[in-house]
């Protein structure tokens, strides 16, 4: 246990300290993080000039489009930090050497592994001012607040498994980085499409009796069959993991009615495929879809680290095509 | 450290060793013994299977058939235990350019769990050793090719290994660097390790090597002593007199000396065994040909490995 922990430690160290002495990191850093600081302030004040009712904040709609805007990007820089962890070592020459101490393949798996988290937290982190102005406003709950990025950083560490994975499982470093981009595509449209493509499958005749006998047919689509094909979707994901606002309370006179609050795009989103789990016809929301996202992508994860370990062991029985063990 | 079993006399004993690239043969049965204080060669021509058999050794690659003990250890059933005691340069290899010289050494050291006392110590001794003392703190980046070399093989000494395989160490390195790895590979022998080395530089490795293994088209062809190798050696001789014209006359029409070739000032000859070169020198000093040089034009290594892989040709 101590071993492990210590040798994984001693890879990540060694992984971040070449990250961080190779080529411009804290320039690109701080780019990316008033790049992205600057656009959410942009977003809050386009949608302030668009604002009519001054009861509503604005914070709500700014937390939940920057927190998928965040994660869609996040998402999309991950496979360049993890794409080629293993098979770029490998065309350094620097691999080889490393497997014959006594560092474990699931040593090098887990360092390497925790290196490119890291990195992708911290790419997160630079996010955080936009992201928590909301929370500071008093609109978002620190708690909604947190719930969101924790998933966002889980979500990170996927991706880069799965990366990490292609790396371990493809020789040339271009191929593993394109087919780790295709990965984050086919969970963001992949899932959207599959959905598109079952829902309609699902149709089922239905008949209708009027008062005078005359039957009707028609036909209606069952989303609760094939909900489960948007669930590994990492926006479903985030948005339906969000906590919900407390609903809008609108009184009037002695009357008062609660609504969904408005302008939540994490909300709007997380009932909506909530809806689709409990079926048409049916007007309440069904279960929370984001367990069963989250578990399958965090099983996924751990499928890609298995690979990625295994391919790190040695001595080595099958070599790709020309392709040099040392 | 835990010591190698007592029934272990060699640092590496392979045997019959197979392995294929998919349906090309890379090695065909190889045979090689490596024993602890000694520095053996392993020659042959480009392709005959020297990396591949040197990978199969570090526990890099598996073999296909083939039994193997490296510091006693069987490679089939505990590689780990064989690679505590193993170190290896590759032929190619890559360093960590943006650490310092000192850097990338104490990493291996930690990889290898060397106590952290005795760290920097290990550090210091190992670049004296490879003459990169001033290098301490700087770059690895601004090393040249052969430094880095240099840097490669301080990194496979940092555990102490019993055994030591090295794929073409010098390559790309310079005559006053060749002639310290030769003193370095004699040196660490001379405590006791196995050393291997792969080369093609035939010369250096006649002043370096005990022994040689010769392969070719992944089969050992050879195992012999170097001190055995002259005696069976047949190479050409190259000599020179005062009197070129004398000398050419002297050997003309005489089909034993084999091909005469002219040089400036003498002709080289042969191949002859050193009997028969000593007969012939006796008998040219007796026609007083004024005979100024008599040798042996290449290295007896040189010429095993030329005759041997001209036969295979
Ligand atoms: N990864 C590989 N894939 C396919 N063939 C290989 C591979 N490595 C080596 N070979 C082949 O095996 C043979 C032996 O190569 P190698 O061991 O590198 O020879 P040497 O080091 O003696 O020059 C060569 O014919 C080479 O083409
Ligand atoms: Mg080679």
């Amino acid at each position: 246990m101590g071993a492990r922990v210590r040798g994984a430690r001693l890879v990540a160290v060694q992984e971040v300290r070449i990250r961080l002495r190779t080529g411009r990191w804290k320039a690109l850093l701080a780019v990316w993080a008033l790049l992205v600081n600057g656009l959410g302030l942009l977003f809050r004040l386009s949608l302030e000039s668009g604002d009519h009712g001054d009861d509503d904040p604005q914070g709500v709609p700014m937390f939940g489009g920057v927190l998928l805007a965040v994660l869609a990007l996040c998402l999309l820089i991950t496979p360049a930090l993890t794409g080629q962890s293993v098979n770029g070592d490998r065309e350094r020459g620097t691999l080889a050497a490393l497997q014959l101490t006594r560092l474990t393949p699931a040593d090098i798996a887990l360092g390497k592994l925790a290196a490119a988290w890291g990195t992708g937290l911290l790419v997160l982190a630079l996010t955080l001012p936009c992201v928590l102005l909301p929370v500071l406003e008093g609109v978002i709950t620190p708690g909604r607040a947190a719930a969101t990025l924790a998933v966002t950083g889980l979500l990170i560490g996927v991706v880069c498994a799965l990366s990490q994975a292609w790396s371990a499982l493809v020789a040339r470093s271009i191929t593993s980085v394109l087919l780790s981009y295709l990965t984050v595509l086919a969970l963001f449209g992949g899932t959207l499409l599959l959905f598109a493509l079952a829902q309609p499958l699902t149709v089922e005749p239905r008949y209708y009796s009027s008062s005078s006998g005359t039957r009707y047919a028609y036909e209606r689509e069952r989303p609760e069959l094939v909900w489960w094909l948007l669930a590994p979707n990492p926006v479903v994901v985030l948005a339906d993991a969000a906590p919900r606002l407390p609903p809008h309370i609108e009184t009037d006179g002695d009357v008062s009615t609660s609504s969904e609050p408005d302008n939540d795009p994490l909300g709007d989103l997380g009932r909506s495929v909530r809806e689709m789990r409990a079926g048409n016809g049916n007007y309440h929301e069904g279960g929370p879809v984001w367990p069963y996202g989250l578990a399958f992508d965090l099983l996924l994860a751990g499928g890609a680290f298995w690979v990625t370990t295994r391919r790190l062991r040695t001595p080595v029985r099958r070599t790709a095509k020309g392709v040099r063990l040392a | 450290m835990d010591r190698p079993s007592s029934s272990a006399e060699h640092g590496v004993e392979a045997r019959g060793v197979t392995r294929a690239f998919g349906t090309v043969p890379a090695l065909r049965g190889m045979d090689i013994t490596v024993p602890y204080g000694q520095v053996t060669a392993l020659v042959g021509p480009n392709g005959a299977g020297k990396t591949t058999l040197l990978l199969i050794l570090a526990t890099l690659l598996a073999p296909d058939a083939g039994h193997i003990r490296v510091a006693g250890h069987d490679l089939r059933a505990d590689p780990e235990a064989a690679r505590v005691h193993l170190g290896w340069m590759p032929d190619v290899f890559g360093v960590y350019d943006q650490l310092t010289v000192d850097e990338y050494l104490a990493f291996f050291a930690d990889a290898y769990r060397l106590p952290a006392a005795e760290r920097p110590r290990r550090i210091r001794a190992l670049l004296a050793l490879v003459h990169l003392e001033e290098y301490l703190g700087q770059p690895v980046h601004v090393l040249s090719r052969g430094q880095k070399q240099r840097l490669g093989v301080a990194r496979s000494l940092i555990h102490k290994p019993r055994v030591l395989l090295l794929d073409e160490p010098a390559s790309g390195l310079d005559p006053r660097s060749r002639v310290e790895l030769r003193d370095l590979l004699r040196s660490l022998a001379a405590e006791g390790v196995a050393v291997l080395v792969s080369s093609h530089v035939l010369g250096e490795l006649e002043e370096m090597a005990d022994r040689v293994v010769l392969v070719d088209h992944g089969r050992t062809v050879g195992e012999h002593r170097m001190g055995d190798l002259a005696g069976a050696a047949r190479p050409r001789w190259r000599v020179r007199a005062l009197d070129p014209g004398g000398l050419a006359a002297a050997l003309d029409g005489r089909p034993e000396v084999g091909e005469v070739s002219e040089l400036p000032g003498g002709c080289e000859l042969g191949p002859l065994t050193e009997a028969q070169a000593a007969g012939l020198l006796a008998d040219l000093v007796a026609r007083k040909v004024p005979v100024v040089e008599f040798g042996p034009a290449t290295g007896a290594l040189e010429s095993v490995y030329l005759a041997m892989t001209e036969n295979r040709r």
